[in-house]
């Protein structure tokens, strides 16, 4: 589940000063310019077969939340704005982007000429539609979680055919990572859409549909009407896998030429293979060790402050990600961000002053608590990890690991074993920035809160971080969140690790993202 | 005679329908013992709770459990599994497509196992005590233990990997030759046989010793019959009914217990359809492949029991002397 979570994206790599500046009359030339993933000089017509996780339902792009299904989306689909790797947005069907003065309303200028593969002209009523869809609570929409607050049904209003103004419900500083690629859910469809996405897989991107097998496979090729000139693969065949191990002996047996996800765990075989290359994305990846701040031995934040002091992160990222990890710092804001803070001191272990806190809070000899999780990739030994440092100043840690759906339950307070737990261990996937991770999972009234931290003072900066314009003074702001939550610390982040996507050694230009997303417009092999 | 037979013939469907309605609630009742709700399945743990409660409404899920249960079962009378709560979809093509590739797998696997199985048992009977039968017993042994994750992975990285002999998908592209098809089920279809293939040698064998040094056997022998016909006509026709039984009890095994070939191999067969189904809490889906299996499990038993009576005069004709 780690790409699937609701992301309320904002805030980040490209400040509204950096959008402004790039929008402005001096930098719109340099937006206008950009495009979709850069094209790579390449063979053209290959057929580039990927493998790809099964979809864990209908591909409906109001609905879909798994990274099988996303991937899908994205072949045919696209969205307003593109979030690059590097964080920083680029422009996909929307040209360029600017706040009013107080920031709550946002006009996207689209780009003109852009075909759907049903024949169709896009244009701002399909902009609207499509907004109004997924900020719709009656459409179960995925997406409503990254709207919700923030963008309400009626609040995309039409300009002119080629111009859209969202207006926000509360000024929002970085909001076109809303409606970037970041928010998976936000491919532009056409205005007429009625909920069966999978019978055409109608969009304006790079491939339009050739064949989809529920469970078995995708093909896609090349669409000759394409914006951005015609797609360097004339073909590409999505394999559906329902694990990692199905996936990297075709790798091996070179049946596939792309692998969507390589995690480490279980991924050694390719790591260190000559015939493969990886795709190292640095990401906001990340696990939660959350510790319960209003009851318990927890409650007292030395001993919190203890237990994260047991944690060896540089030993910890060599054993669980053969380093291909950033250290986190108990904060969300992960090494990638380009408002992260680095001045805040760097963690690190340290058992004899973990002890004086211990004592200090009255625990000199420990105590027992359980640690609650989930069967997810690494969690399991990263548990194991915790257990053992924790046993160095007296805390003995039982383990309990369950299923995922047994460990989200209903995914409410007094339901769930995530949001009821004393300690346990939760995975996040990326977010293109930090905004849904600071309010969900530490605000006072967040809906995430598994250590039910709250923090009045923290609240404040985290509404004035989100509100803030220009990355120096978001820098300034994530800094004292740091140091606050590295003081409090009600969660352990103790790394952010690298999404990774394994190709051949013959493949050029796949581009993807942290969200599981793979842009193969220019991929070609040899 | 042929009115026990009819009867015999009804209340075993009899049976076999109470049965399936029986199974139909276990399913039903353990599926809402799994934790999390099919919106929640679909949409994440971390969807918002409103997104969450209208696509449980969309889906009819905001009901009571019985009247879900009623209802479906109302539509399986008139031919209808229902639509997929996660695909959205009529079940019924799901499980046909997915019945037919575990159909396939398991006839290959059955049409190479069979012969090995049972040529094996009989090899190391006529030679019970020496070292064919000491080889094949241990081999056969030795196999059935070999887990299937492990044989197939050892087989993929031989036969695909390395010498590139066999595709390693079991996948094949739509509209493909049979040929192909068959080239794509060979490497999924040796974990089965290696998992069977000591199950029926030994039932094969025993069953051959104990015929072997049966009466008829030794009469047939002592009327000069050759040793060739005295195996063909006397031996192996008692020898197999165990060996049948035991095959009829594999079928649900083979059917809808694969799921780590067909995972592994990239397979739809019926295993990983219940499975999926079973994680999103797709109750069609899953009711659906469950009682598919089922049917196909009685079924391959109705067909043992035929064939048994045909084998043996003495089950057609009860206690008769």
């Amino acid at each position: 589940m780690g790409q699937h979570r609701d992301r309320t994206a904002a805030a980040g790599g490209l400040s509204r000063r950096d959008l402004l500046a790039r929008t402005g009359a001096g930098g719109i030339a340099g937006v206008l310019g950009a495009a979709r993933p850069a094209r790579a000089a390449g063979r053209p017509g290959a057929t580039i077969r990927v493998a790809a996780a099964v979809p864990a339902g209908a591909i409906d792009p109001v609905t879909v939340a798994d990274i099988g299904g996303l991937v899908l989306l994205q072949q045919t689909g696209e969205f307003l704005v593109y979030d690059a790797p590097d964080l920083t947005l680029r422009p996909m069907l929307a040209l360029s982007w600017t706040p009013n003065p107080k920031g709550d309303v946002w006009t996207f200028r689209l780009r003109q000429g852009v075909k759907f593969h049903s024949g169709g002209t896009m244009v701002a009523d399909d902009v609207v539609a499509t907004m109004d869809r997924l900020a719709d609570p009656k459409n179960g929409s995925n997406a409503l979680s990254v709207f919700k607050g923030v963008l309400s049904p009626g609040g995309t209003r039409k300009v002119d055919d080629h111009t859209v103004a969202f207006h926000l419900d509360r000024p929002v500083g970085h909001f076109p990572y809303y409606v970037s690629s970041d928010n998976y859910n936000a491919i532009i469809l056409p205005a007429s859409y009625k909920g069966d996405f999978e019978k055409t897989f109608d969009g304006t991107g790079p491939f339009r549909l050739a064949r989809y097998t529920p469970n078995a496979g995708a093909s896609f090729v090349a669409n000759r009407e394409w914006w951005g000139g015609r797609a360097l693969p004339a073909r590409v065949e999505f394999g559906l896998y329902a694990d990692q191990q199905s996936q990297i002996l075709a790798m091996q047996g070179q049946q596939v030429d792309v692998m969507q996800q390589l995690t480490v765990q279980g991924g050694q075989a390719l790591l260190n293979n000559p015939d493969v290359r990886l795709i190292k994305l640095r990401s906001s990846i990340h696990r939660q060790v959350h510790m319960r701040c209003d009851t318990g031995p927890f409650a007292d934040k030395r001993v919190r402050q203890a237990l994260a002091l047991t944690l060896d992160r540089p030993a910890l990222v060599a054993g669980l990600f053969h380093g291909l990890s950033d250290l986190g710092n108990d904060s969300p804001f992960a090494p990638v961000y380009p408002s992260t803070d680095h001045s805040v001191p760097q963690r690190g272990k340290d058992i004899a002053r973990a002890k004086l806190l211990m004592a200090a809070a009255g625990h000199a000899h420990g105590f027992t608590v359980t640690l609650t999780t989930e069967r997810l990739q690494e969690i399991p030994d990263y548990a194991v990890l915790i257990r053992n440092a924790a046993k160095q100043i007296g805390i003995t840690v039982n383990l309990k690991v369950e299923t995922q759906a047994a460990y989200y339950g209903a995914a409410k307070f007094g339901q769930s074993d995530w949001l009821d737990s004393a300690l346990g261990i939760t995975d996040y996937g990326h977010r293109g920035v930090p905004d849904a991770l600071l309010s969900a999972t530490l605000g006072s009234d967040g809906p995430w809160n598994a250590a039910h931290f709250r923090n009045p003072a923290y609240d404040r900066l985290v509404g004035d971080y989100v509100a803030t314009t220009g990355l120096a003074a978001q820098r300034s702001i994530a800094g004292r969140i740091e140091a606050l939550l590295l003081d409090e610390t009600p969660v352990i982040f103790a790394y952010f690790y690298n999404y990774l996507i394994a190709t051949g050694a013959d493949v050029r230009g796949v581009e993807g993202t942290a969200i599981s997303q793979l842009f193969l417009q220019s991929a070609s092999i040899g | 005679m042929r009115i026990p037979l009819l009867r015999l013939l009804g209340q075993r469907l009899a049976l076999a329908a109470l049965t399936l309605l029986l199974l139909s609630l276990v399913v039903f009742a353990g599926g809402q013992l799994l934790p999390g709700d099919v919106g929640r399945a679909i949409l994440g743990p971390l969807a918002d709770p409103r997104a969450v409660a209208a696509l449980d409404h969309q889906l009819g899920l905001d009901r009571p459990a019985s009247m879900l249960y009623l209802e479906w079962m109302g539509r399986l009378l008139h031919g209808d599994m229902g639509l997929s709560y996660a695909f959205r979809r009529p079940v019924a093509p799901f499980v046909a497509a997915a019945l037919v590739n575990s159909l396939k797998l398991a006839g290959l696997a059955f049409v190479i196992v069979v012969p090995l199985g049972i040529a094996g048992g009989v090899v190391a009977a006529l030679h019970a005590g020496r070292w064919q039968d000491r080889a094949i017993t241990l081999t056969g042994v030795s196999l059935t233990v070999v887990p299937e994750f492990v044989s197939s992975i050892v087989l993929i990285l031989v036969l695909a990997v390395w010498l590139r002999a066999l595709p390693i998908s079991a996948a094949w592209r739509p509209g493909s030759s049979a040929l192909v098809q068959l080239q794509h089920l060979i490497l999924p279809a040796l974990p089965l046989v290696i998992v069977l293939f000591g199950y029926i040698a030994r039932m094969t064998r025993a069953g051959t010793v104990e015929a072997l040094e049966a009466d008829y056997t030794r009469t047939a022998v002592l009327k000069g019959l050759p040793r060739g016909v005295v195996i063909r006509r006397h031996v192996l026709r008692n020898a197999l009914l165990p060996t049948i039984t035991v095959l009829a009890t594999q079928t649900g095994y083979l059917i809808g217990g694969l799921v780590v070939v067909e995972t592994l191999f990239r397979y739809r067969g019926i295993g990983s359809l219940i499975l999926t189904a079973a994680r999103g809490k797709d109750f069609p889906m899953l009711e659906a492949g469950i009682l598919t299996v089922g049917a196909v499990y009685i079924a391959a038993t109705l067909i043992a029991d035929a064939v048994l009576l045909l084998l043996d005069p003495r089950q057609r004709l009860g206690d008769a002397p």
